[in-house]
């Protein structure tokens, strides 16, 4: 491992653990310093001297609320307003075009699947909000989901920082969306009141959301093991209703296991569920499960940790 | 056949801004040159017509709202990206520069990641 962090290894390997199983992501040595710095930062807004006396007093004491303040810090991804460009001319010019004779007169659903700071919402409401005269009488409805996080609460404010506005969004999309508010920009409130955020691990049962015409998953099936992967991709199959679609960035495919998808040649990416409904999987765990497993992880760490003390 | 690098012309009155700013350019593969006020950029643009120009607002002898106006009445003047950099914030005046004919707009201070971001906006890298 490497020598960047401050962190005992134990405790680094059992960081790397409860990330793994409470959200799916595997850490690496090679973010020994992603870690390093992310949860020092933590340490000193939640209080602690330094970052060594939190993971301790995570793992000695089994704080729910810390470990998941914990792991949210470390998920936290980088997102830019329409980012992978390619997809967002899919949504507009292929996408929504098909489904609003299906869907006219209702409201078409699209989920952001964990849409971290909420650029990927914005920038689809936006879009939305522009197709609105050439798609008539069709209201959309843009939700965004993701691991309760500090980036999430952002999200839900709707607040972006200088430099993040100048990432990807046009001046003109920021001067007829967003207002000042010193420094910073906030989405103007009609923009605000068609998205919607909900706090849920992507590993967790995702009945409670309903059905999306659209799931927008893109550039995040990276960051899973293998396993997680899986766990994710079914959840999310729940998600789509029969004829509706999963965009996948550009460059990410589903591989041999399709979830029950068929790849769509209108663009790399971009998936379709049959129209046909595919018999219904038996619920697994629901989002309360989250809060148990993690107390139990922190549990079994701290008996191990114990075991190995008394041992020494 | 080989493809001629993009020519930007940075127009403003601080020295380091033009500093910083070439440097990201020609990692973009622009090819840089530079112009301390508006009155100079349209003397340098009526000898050689740049793909794109970097314009500040605030400076002497011609400010960048004036030479944008000046620019665009020139024989091919319309042609030029034109991305205003500078840090004025306020909406008002971020409209007045679109309506005067900017295409995109830096509110300072920025990074490499913003420029490159605008100038792709505009389709020109």
């Amino acid at each position: 491992m490497s020598n960047q962090l401050s962190l005992k290894p134990s405790y680094y390997e059992a960081l790397k653990r409860l990330t793994l199983e409470l959200a799916g992501i595997q850490l690496g040595d090679e973010h020994t310093f992603l870690v390093e710095t992310r949860l020092s930062a933590l340490a000193r807004k939640e209080g602690f001297d330094n970052l060594s006396d939190m993971i301790e007093e995570l793992f000695s004491r089994g704080q729910t609320r810390l470990a998941v303040h914990v792991v949210s810090s470390l998920l936290e991804r980088a997102s830019q307003f329409f980012e992978d460009r390619t997809g967002y001319e899919t949504l507009g010019d292929k996408l929504l075009p098909a489904l609003h004779p299906i869907y006219k007169g209702e409201t078409l659903r699209i989920l952001s699947y964990g849409c971290s700071s909420g650029q990927e919402v914005y920038s689809t409401a936006i879009l939305a909000d522009k197709f609105a005269q050439a798609l008539p009488n069709m209201t959309v409805e843009i939700t965004g989901v993701d691991f309760s996080s500090w980036a999430l609460e952002r999200a839900k404010i709707g607040k972006f920082t200088h430099f993040e506005v100048q990432r990807g969004l046009p001046i003109r999309h920021l001067i007829e969306y967003f207002k000042r508010d010193g420094e910073d920009w906030v989405v103007k409130e009609n923009l605000r009141k068609a998205v919607r955020f909900v706090d849920h691990n992507l590993l967790s049962n995702p009945e409670v959301l309903g059905k999306f015409q659209v799931v927008m998953f893109r550039g995040k099936l990276q960051y899973y093991s293998p396993t997680a992967t899986v766990s994710v991709m079914r959840y999310l199959s729940k998600l789509v209703s029969p004829g509706g679609y999963v965009m996948l960035g550009s460059d990410e495919t589903l591989g041999k296991l399709n979830y029950g998808f068929d790849r769509q040649k209108i663009a790399p990416g971009c998936y379709q569920k049959p129209k046909i409904e595919l018999p219904k999987e038996t619920p697994e765990t629901s989002s309360d499960a989250t809060q148990k497993h993690t107390a139990n992880l922190i549990y079994e760490y701290g008996e191990q940790n114990a075991t190995d003390s008394d041992a020494a | 056949m080989t493809d001629r690098l993009k020519t930007c012309l940075i127009v403003d009155d601080s020295k380091m801004i033009r500093r910083v700013a070439s440097r990201i350019l020609r990692d973009m593969s622009f090819t840089p040159s530079e112009a301390e006020n508006g009155r100079a950029a349209l003397n340098a643009c009526k000898t050689t017509m740049p793909d794109a120009i970097l314009l500040d607002w605030n400076m002497p002898i011609m400010d960048g709202l004036s030479f944008l106006k000046a620019l665009r009445k020139e024989p091919g003047g319309k042609d030029p990206v034109v991305l205003f950099c500078t840090a004025e914030r306020d909406v008002i005046k971020i409209a007045e520069a679109l309506d005067a004919g900017a295409d995109e707009y830096v509110m300072k201070p920025f990074d490499s990641d913003i420029i490159e971001s605008k100038f792709f906006e505009t389709g020109l890298v």
